[in-house]
């Protein structure tokens, strides 16, 4: 076991009180958080957590499951999945409750609108990190151009593409 | 994937366009308290929607809609567009429609119900696929075959950005906030959580400006 559960329930929950803007943030925060803050993963771990998670189903959120499951076993990553949503669902349960008096509503709304292109630039630098310090032969780069291509002009679930592409990766190397 | 049309519309609906529709909530909430669902089938309801989620995000939410809005009509269409666009501002919404409907049936245990029962089975079935990845991931197939999926999820990321910058970028201010965060984190090594906090609270901030200037 790499660290302490109290350390991974703390971080976890830090992360779920800045998760802004859908499931896509987490990628950044998480990456930031693992591979470089603490090291529990390396970059190709967290890459291949991500594509676990888009195997499965469910929010990509459970990249955090992923991630506390190596950080500290089963333990952990329950820990992590529990303190993660801790701040979302409770949020979502005081907006149940005030609902109908809710009326400042719009400020939220627009506060998030505004908030949304910070979040675009941060996906965008997740690429290009991630893309950065992994990507290294000309095979790989005609993989991601066809990835890219795929999930750019058809619809076909992202499951399928990666299964796909661990097909290729198997027959290619 | 991330679906940007319905995530657009949510947007640009009036977030609350309810006022006049109170009493029309208001029947229907009694409605609900009158015919109690049980915990158990909220449970089982959310998780078998868990189960079968698979695509992240709207591709969950509109199987939520399908059936908690049609098939069970536990929730008006109406409430639970309000549901979704509260359900932006943290977290991932397919879990907070989840929780928000939850909570609409059975009150605190219905929503914390709703919620464990939908993540339970992601959570299950991930817990088993990391175990095996940790487990496994000497195997030199398994790595071959993880070779060819990294490039393809980076493509993934280039996508999602693609497409939420079409649809979230509106304006000079907006293109600017997306490059300055851009920034932040590739030249700047920045942490990506204070980026966002900055730019929830400059957000914050401007909105509040431009509301009382109005």
């Amino acid at each position: 076991m790499i660290a302490s559960l109290l350390t991974i329930a703390w971080i976890y929950l830090r992360i779920g009180l800045i998760f802004f803007g859908g499931g896509y943030v987490l990628i950044p925060l998480l990456n930031h958080i693992m591979v470089e803050q603490y090291q529990w993963l390396t970059l190709r771990q967290f890459l291949d957590g991500l594509a676990l998670s888009q195997l499965t189903p469910g929010p990509l959120a459970m990249l955090a499951t992923f991630t506390g499951f190596r950080a500290g076993g089963f333990p952990g990553a329950l820990i992590a999945t529990v303190c993660i949503f801790i701040p979302c669902v409770a949020l979502m349960l005081i907006v149940g409750r005030n609902y109908e008096r809710l009326k400042r509503i719009d400020i939220i709304s627009s506060t998030l609108d505004g908030l949304l292109p910070a979040v675009v630039g941060l996906v965008a630098a997740a690429a290009w990190n991630l893309g950065g310090s992994s990507l290294a032969s000309v095979k790989e780069f005609v993989v991601l151009a066809v990835g890219f291509a795929i999930f750019k002009w058809t619809k076909v679930t992202p499951m399928f593409v990666i299964l796909g592409a661990g097909l290729v990766g198997l027959l290619i190397n | 994937m991330y679906h940007g049309a319905p995530f657009k519309a949510i947007f640009s609906l009036p977030i609350f366009p309810c006022r006049n529709n109170n009493c029309l909530i208001y029947i229907h909430t009694m409605a609900n308290s009158l015919q109690k669902v049980r915990l158990s089938e909220i449970f089982l309801t959310f998780a078998m929607i868990g189960l079968t989620g698979f695509g992240g995000g709207m591709a969950i939410v509109a199987l939520v809609e399908r059936v908690c809005v049609r098939e069970k009509q536990w929730i008006t269409a109406e409430e639970f567009l309000h549901g979704l666009a509260f359900g932006q501002i943290l977290g991932p919404f397919s879990l907070n429609v989840c929780t928000f409907t939850g909570h609409h049936l059975r009150g605190i245990c219905g929503g914390i119900t709703a919620a464990v029962g939908f993540i339970f089975p992601s959570f299950m079935l991930m817990t088993l696929l990391s175990w095996l990845y940790f487990t496994y991931n000497k195997l030199p197939q398994l790595q071959a075959a993880l070779k060819g999926t990294n490039p393809v999820i980076i493509g993934l990321i280039i996508v999602v950005a693609i497409e939420m910058g079409r649809k979230q970028i509106k304006g000079k201010n907006g293109a600017l906030m997306a490059s300055a965060a851009f920034t932040a984190s590739v030249l700047l090594k920045l942490n990506a959580a204070w980026i966002l906090l900055g730019a929830a609270l400059w957000s914050l901030g401007s909105s509040c400006y431009y509301r009382r200037s109005r």
